[in-house]
């Protein structure tokens, strides 16, 4: 789900940095009055946490491997701000210093992985897991939705804006200078690989982990 | 998505392992002497950061063509082997892009003007003008944007670079959250591979599927536990270092940036 850059115009990029700016900035001013002095350490282990959560390859049926996000989870341990701040550190360092995610796409790729997943896994999982007890059932299986909703949530956001970029920027002659396919083939192509596919591995991750966690009690989850 | 057999987890931590090289790899290239690595670093990544706007504004491939080329130019000049370069630009993401582009060519998802036609297995092929055009700028902006990031990674220092952020006027809390992160990175990739150790020397090879995405929802939950735990250690760690909540960060010559 990462976007280089070169894939979206200078319209989506500017407004999607322009869209991020009050976010990071809501999420910096929260997480300074919320987060003990104690627990600043936690924000970068939880960012380092989201990196390397990117690198684990999950094998789903029929022989092949996908890797998660881990946003939801972020979301869940730490709350949607915080998890805001996580994700788009991990995002920021992928993209600066591997090249994995584009530096004009980073607004971008922020909205769509550290602000839209992270708040949608966050409020579902509260949702479905309402008043229930810490270690209830119901709270692991309001992960696992949390993180595959969220994640299709996300791919969605992304797909919308690979399509809308022929529709923005295009010569008189119709070339497209930006990602070259409409909605028509990103909804279908993004959405079913993550429908099918991610979405799943995200569910599973997210599930699995919050059960561990409920085992190990001397860990808080949101 | 990728395709593979074997074991997930020794394809995970090859992968982790790999990170850890290239990374290691562009410090010791960032720390050499050379053109771009001589410069100040916040007015190279201002220069940078125009060229990638450049990159993104322009809609001529003859101009993206000539950044591109001047990219390699400057690489050579700041003494990065061109083969290296070249490796670790053009692998997965222009590779990646260039997959992408090629359907683009052809009339049913780019109709036009027709430029070649052939067949194969009586099926008529036809890539148009719009087509062959959108690809290559496609590609070309993707080339060159993500060799002017690598080679911005390097020929600066990593932490330099992180650190250049807070005169730009990126929050504290941000630039301060980066700084640490990077070097937990590297922790948590210890503490992983550690744990995949034990697990094999314990229970030995994961079979089942099933069994294996247990395994990864488990090392994640512990990574999660063990990260948790060592916050305490590190505040510590912080405090007796003057820490007071307000972080100040050192240049390479020991100011304070």
């Amino acid at each position: 789900m990462h976007i280089p850059d070169g894939y979206l115009g200078p319209a989506t990029s500017g407004v999607l940095y322009v869209v991020m700016i009050p976010v990071w900035i809501a999420a910096s001013n929260i997480v300074k009055k919320t987060l003990k002095a104690a627990q600043v350490p936690l924000l970068a282990i939880g960012a380092a946490f989201s990196f390397i959560i990117m690198m684990f390859n999950v094998p789903i049926p029929g022989g092949t491997t996908g890797h998660a996000v881990g946003a939801a989870l972020a979301a869940i341990i730490l709350g949607p701000w915080a998890a805001c701040i996580a994700v788009t550190v991990a995002l920021v360092i992928q993209a600066l210093l591997f090249g994995d995610g584009g530096i004009t796409a980073i607004g971008a790729n922020c909205f769509n992985m550290a602000f839209i997943m992270p708040f949608t896994a966050y409020f579902i999982y509260k949702l479905i897991s309402g008043k229930s007890a810490p270690e209830s059932n119901i709270r692991i299986i309001a992960a696992a939705i949390a993180g595959y909703v969220s994640l299709n949530i996300a791919a969605l956001f992304t797909a919308v804006e690979f399509g809308l970029q022929p529709l923005l920027h295009h010569t008189a002659g119709g070339q497209a200078l930006y990602c070259p396919y409409g909605l028509n083939v990103a909804l279908i192509a993004m959405m079913s690989e993550h429908l099918l596919i991610f979405g799943w591995i995200e569910a599973l991750v997210t599930g699995l982990a919050v059960k561990y966690l409920q085992k190990h009690k001397e860990i808080p989850i949101s | 998505m990728r395709k593979k057999s074997g074991d997930f987890i020794e394809r995970s931590l090859a992968e982790a392992v790999l990170f850890l090289k290239n990374s290691i790899f562009a410090e010791e290239y960032a720390s050499r002497n050379g053109f771009l690595r001589s410069r100040a670093t916040r007015a190279k990544i201002l220069t940078i950061a125009l060229i990638l706007l450049a990159v993104l504004f322009t809609k001529s491939v003859l101009f993206l063509l000539g950044l591109y080329i001047l990219c390699l130019i400057v690489a050579k000049a700041s003494s990065i082997s061109l083969g290296f370069f070249l490796k670790r630009t053009w692998i997965f993401i222009p590779m990646f892009a260039l997959i992408i582009a090629v359907p683009a060519l052809f009339s049913a998802f780019s109709p036009g003007e027709p430029l070649v036609t052939f067949k194969i297995f009586n099926a008529a092929f036809v890539i148009t003008r719009q087509g062959a055009g959108a690809a290559a700028i496609f590609f070309m902006r993707v080339l060159t944007s993500v060799s002017w990031t690598v080679l911005l990674a390097l020929t600066t220092r990593h932490f330099v670079l992180l650190k250049a952020l807070r005169s730009f006027g990126i929050p504290q809390i941000f630039v301060m959250t980066l700084g640490m992160c990077y070097r937990y990175i590297y922790l948590l990739l210890d503490i992983f591979y550690n744990t995949h150790t034990a697990i094999k020397s314990r229970v030995g090879f994961i079979s089942s599927s099933r069994k294996s995405r247990g395994v990864v929802g488990w090392n994640m939950a512990n990574l999660w536990q063990r990260s948790y735990k060592l916050q305490n250690d590190v505040y510590s760690a912080m405090l007796s270092r003057g820490y007071n909540a307000d972080v100040r960060v050192l240049d390479e010559n020991g100011k304070s940036i």
